[in-house]
């Protein structure tokens, strides 16, 4: 028994005694109309169990399952996403294999997407096995970037001078170099032209002025073109001819002579310049544009330190947690004036209800 | 309280140990009856509520949890509640009634008995009468008294402490 309890029948102990003693058990017909009910069955509905999961307790177990969910959705997230290199290059193989067929069949631009952020390890399978030759007799546009790891500074500067080399005694040349150093790391940017017959070889041989990490290659097929380029300037040139002929021949008025000689010079302006493109695309069709990008293993090993798989998932897994965050956020932010009309709504309807029992009580 | 003594059934799935319904209904028949006289303060009435309010929990016996309270509470609150649409279905017949015939007087039954005890508690109120039903009688404890009638534990207490008095003066005066 409680203390209040105690206290009330301390304090009003006669008055307690006489209320126990009124005659207030129930009659019998009343008894024997609830005997009569007997026991009810009890087939249980997903009702009944909702309505025995008060909502403190329901929110007791649902907030630790939902917080132990997300976290376990972050931790297979990161997990998932940190660890997927090799296929990665696998993938970065069959695009390789896809461009080459693309070009070969001569149908437009194919570009492969930059592969170079997204493989920072070196490549499993070594890209010169699977580089894209150009089909003799098409003109093409051949494009192509490779990172390469050496392995310190000094290698660089050497590696740096090789591909040089490479591209003079391939017929080509170097369109630009930039090679900087900080500290213990350093890269080398260098853009070399190689001719497009010869460029199958000059790959192989550049590849192996390190370790691959990255490669990128962008054929873009220039054939029709070139061809579209031949046929303008052909028809330029009859019109040229026509106009030259007919000022010559005929006598003709003052006006329309006028007429056809600026004619003439409009298409003589127009032969130029079309003469001057297919020249830039014949001369994109023969060298290929191949950018390189040494870099040595210090300033490989700074981009990869701190990045150990357990760390990517790390971040991969925090990342995500943050984007679930935001979305509570948002939903929060978004609902809020809902749940507050609703707590109203709630406290007015609790409100209200009490003051009409209260009501009903003091008018019984 | 006096303890049921029943047979225990078991829900698969939440493991509850549940007494059966017609034990409970046994063992807490007088409880409820009580509390609904001195809710009611009509004997009639509260007969007629007491077999209603067994009905509904016939009815939803499945939702009742023991972890949750006690089966007396559990009844006492469901008594409540009929004895609450009870009121308010008479007080709208009383309005229609008072429309078309205001000067008949209605006839009501003697609520507790003849006994000075008996007056005093009439001239409490429903409300008052209630608490002491709860607390007296039917010995709750304040919490779930308290949670019963949906007030604080405060409340509870200040609205029996003040019932009782009142009820002492009343007796006190009688004898005087």
């Amino acid at each position: 028994m409680s203390a209040t309890n105690v206290d009330f029948e301390r304090e009003f102990e006669e008055l307690v005694r006489d209320l126990r003693a009124l005659p207030t058990a129930a009659p019998q017909q009343v008894r024997e109309h609830v005997r009569a009910l007997g026991e009810p069955a009890q087939p249980r509905t997903l009702h009944d169990l909702l309505l025995l999961l008060s909502w403190r307790r329901s929110l007791l177990v649902l907030a630790p399952v939902c917080v132990l969910g997300l976290a376990s959705a972050a931790v297979i997230h990161g997990i998932i996403h940190s660890g997927g290199n090799s296929k990665q290059t696998a993938a970065a193989g069959q695009l390789d294999t896809q461009v080459h067929r693309g070009a070969v069949e001569g149908s437009g631009t194919t570009t492969t997407p930059v592969l170079g952020q997204a493989l920072p390890q070196p490549l499993a399978k070594p890209w010169s096995a699977v580089v894209p030759t150009p089909v003799p007799g098409r003109y093409q546009g051949y494009e192509a970037s490779l990172t390469v790891r050496v392995k310190d500074v000094d290698t660089l500067h050497d590696r740096t001078a090789k591909a040089t080399q490479l591209a003079r005694s391939f017929g080509g040349y170097v369109a630009s170099v930039d090679e900087s150093t900080n500290g213990g790391g350093g890269q080398s940017d260098l853009v070399l032209r190689i001719p497009v017959a010869r460029v199958e070889d000059a790959y192989f041989q550049l590849a192996k002025l390190g370790t691959v990490t990255a490669q990128h290659l962008s054929i873009k097929d220039l054939d029709q073109v070139v061809q579209s380029q031949r046929r303008r300037i052909v028809q330029l040139k009859v019109l040229i001819a026509r106009i030259g002929e007919t000022l010559k021949s005929s006598p003709l008025p003052a006006d329309v002579r006028l007429r056809l000689a600026l004619q003439r010079d409009a298409a003589r302006q127009e032969l130029a310049r079309v003469t001057g493109s297919n020249k830039a695309t014949l001369r994109q069709a023969s060298l290929s544009r191949i950018s390189l990008t040494l870099t040595s293993q210090q300033a490989a090993a700074v981009k990869k330190g701190g990045m150990s798989r357990i760390e990517r998932a790390a971040r991969d897994a925090g990342s995500f947690l943050a984007g679930a965050g935001a979305v509570a956020l948002f939903v929060l932010i978004v609902v809020s004036p809902l749940i507050v009309l609703v707590l109203a709504w709630m406290l007015g309807t609790r409100a209200y209800r009490r003051r009409e029992e209260r009501r009903l009580l003091s008018a019984a | 309280m006096k303890a049921v003594n029943a047979v225990t059934t078991s829900w698969p799935g939440l493991r509850v140990d549940r007494p059966t319904f017609s034990a409970v209904a046994e063992s807490e028949l007088d409880a409820v009856h009580r509390y609904l006289l001195f809710l009611t303060g009509n004997r009639a009435v509260a007969e007629d509520l007491t077999g209603e309010t067994f009905e509904k929990a016939f009815r939803v016996w499945r939702r009742f949890d023991p972890r949750r309270g006690t089966p007396r509470a559990w009844l006492c609150g469901i008594a409540r509640t009929t004895a609450l649409d009870h009121f308010r279905s008479e007080e709208r017949r009383r309005r229609r009634e008072e429309k078309y015939a205001r000067d008949v007087p209605e006839l009501e039954e003697p609520a507790f008995g003849p006994g000075d005890l008996e007056s005093a508690l009439a001239r409490l109120s429903a409300a008052e009468r209630e608490v002491v039903a709860l607390r007296v009688l039917l010995e709750l404890d304040g919490p779930t008294v308290a949670r019963v009638l949906g007030i604080s534990t405060t409340a509870c207490s200040t609205r029996l402490s003040r019932a009782l008095k009142r009820l002492e003066e009343m007796m006190r005066d009688v004898r005087d």
